[in-house]
């Protein structure tokens, strides 16, 4: 083998870039309008929220499933020379990883002000939890999946949980703990889509649609759009949130070796952004113990208790205790996870809205904020098989 | 087992694969994977084998990756394995499953026998969802899509310990 020449502690972004804005539009389940309609709404209102103007960016960094290329926005936002563009891969994947590359890029100095964004009617337009038409499939993973009738993320993920609860004794009740938890973060949220609280009972009772899913064990899909506006620190300190600035500390991404790792990877029980985590701590010289408050991809809840052990917050398997009556991972717990809301009760925009709860946790505006403690650092986190990335916001 | 088993009817089991659902169209998948659609059309489960180093893989691909060689075989495996995870399908979520009242029906991961974690994606027929679990012992059967009958699809049935 090679010897790996990256020092596993390696972090050229280290608070090379902070999170000045941002901003979203309401969430619902149609939104009556175009995704470039939502996108230049969302950018336009992290922009004020910055205190730039849209004409400011010169870098956009887009998740792949986007349908608002560059050059539509270019126009749309009166961007004059666009220098520095991505876009980022995997759905929920790129969640936390789009914030990692902004970070890359004005840490590098390709670029003066980066807007990550996502925007999209993942609701009145085309669901992803719904399976396609009848047309014939040219090979790949879905030809050895969808025959069978395997066609929707539940149905992978669901296996992921599966094995999981076979291995560590979780049941869907500890699922249910996150669940009315989440819920009642979002209650207390304005932007939420489902803000009525939920008992563990509610959960437990509700349909089950791909067992051992319940219906509230499942994200939102819905239609919206989020943003986040990002620039050196230096450039921080003579913007709108001056006074508390949100630096990106670490980021990392990670995956597994197997095409449709979802199910394929070696042990189904094991989440692969272990990998992530690992290179992420390393990079940030912390662990689990430094952080005040996860953010975490929900886009089934059983992904809270997985989380939480990848990242180390527990040893492997006990996460079921920690997450049992929900006490723990409340606003005002020892480990406030998803104080939106998340993607289960908030709004579904893969993950972008995570990153925007950790902004507001570090300013003090969370609406579930942790009543008796200054949240200084945040790990957001993304999907847990295949792709993954996450980042590290601090205080600064 | 679920905990549904000793207290509500069994719902009741697959006895064939699912119908109106897509299907590959043999004539466009890739030359590394036809050989998986062959087998299956000749009665056999063949899993693409490393020539060189003789590891199975599922899902297909050009090169192999443990040792990096381009040749290899699609070699018959025995066909028994057991239920490595599962999930029971109660919702549909496409038409043709909503249409024809398909659920509920089962997904189940099947381990092979031959590699440990050589996995195929397939239903296990003949049996109540409630009945299904983890470590079921299981062996292959085969079943011409009804949509399309070229399409021979690879299902399992509850096999007894050996």
């Amino acid at each position: 083998m090679p010897p790996n020449i990256m020092p596993a502690d390696a972090n050229g972004i280290r608070d090379k870039a902070a999170i000045v804005g941002i901003g979203e539009t309401e969430f619902s389940w149609d939104s009556g309008r175009s995704e470039l309609q939502l996108a230049s709404e969302a950018i336009k209102a992290a922009c004020d929220d910055a205190g730039i103007a849209p004409q400011d960016i010169d870098g956009l960094i887009r998740y792949d499933m986007e349908s608002n290329h560059e050059t539509l926005l270019t126009q749309s936002l009166g961007i004059k020379n666009l220098r520095h563009w991505e876009s980022v891969s995997y759905g929920g994947g790129a969640g936390n990883a789009v914030v990692g590359h902004a970070a890359a890029a004005i840490a590098a100095g390709y670029a003066n002000y980066v807007v990550c964004f996502r925007a999209a009617n993942l609701r009145s337009g085309v669901r992803l939890g719904r399976a396609r038409g009848p047309e014939r499939i040219a090979g790949g993973a879905d030809s050895f999946a969808v025959p069978w009738g395997s066609m929707a993320p539940a149905h992978r993920f669901g296996m992921f949980v599966r094995r999981y609860m076979h291995e560590y004794g979780a049941t869907s009740r500890h699922f249910g703990w996150v669940a009315v938890t989440l819920r009642e973060h979002a209650s207390r949220n304005p932007r939420a889509l489902r803000r009525e609280p939920i008992t563990i009972d509610d959960h437990q009772n509700s349909r089950m649609v791909v067992d051992p899913l319940h219906v509230l064990d499942f994200c939102q899909e819905n239609d919206g759009a989020a943003a986040v506006v990002m620039t050196t620190p230096e450039r921080a300190r003579e913007l709108r949130h001056s006074g508390i600035l949100t630096l990106v500390e670490a980021a990392a991404q990670g995956s597994g070796p197997r095409n449709d790792g979802i199910v394929y990877r070696p042990d189904l029980a094991v989440a692969e952004s272990e990998h992530t985590a690992r290179d992420l701590w390393a990079r940030a010289r912390l662990s689990a113990a430094d952080i005040d408050a996860m953010m975490f991809y929900d886009h089934f809840t059983p992904f809270g208790l997985i989380n939480l052990e990848t990242y180390g917050f527990v040893p492997r398997g006990e996460a079921k205790d920690f997450v049992d009556g929900g006490a723990n991972i409340r606003f005002d717990g020892m480990l406030p996870v998803n104080t939106h809301g998340g993607n289960h009760s908030e709004a579904y925009i893969h993950g972008l809205t995570h990153v925007q709860e950790a902004v507001r946790l570090i300013r003090g505006d969370s609406t579930a904020q942790p009543p008796q403690k200054t949240i200084n650092r945040v790990l957001s986190c993304s999907s847990v098989a295949q792709l993954s990335g996450a980042v590290i916001i601090r205080r600064g | 087992m679920t905990q549904q088993s000793e207290t509500a009817a069994k719902s009741r089991p697959m006895t064939a694969p699912l119908e109106g659902v897509p299907l590959p169209d043999l004539e466009r998948v890739p030359d590394y994977e036809c050989g998986f659609w062959e087998g299956t059309r000749a009665g056999e489960l063949r899993i693409q084998r490393c020539a060189n180093c003789g590891r199975f893989r599922h899902l297909p691909t050009p090169m192999c990756p443990e040792c990096s060689s381009l040749q290899y075989d699609w070699t018959q495996v025995s066909g028994r394995g057991f239920v490595y995870s599962f999930v029971i399908v109660r919702h549909p979520v496409h038409p043709a499953i909503r249409e024809r009242e398909q659920t509920p029906y089962n997904i189940c991961m099947i381990e092979l026998e031959e590699q440990e974690g050589l996995r195929v994606c397939s239903n296990v027929l003949q049996v109540a969802p409630e009945d299904i679990g983890i470590g079921m012992p299981v062996r292959v059967a085969f079943m011409p899509a009804v949509d399309d009958p070229d399409v021979v699809l690879p299902v399992f049935l509850p096999a007894s310990e050996q």
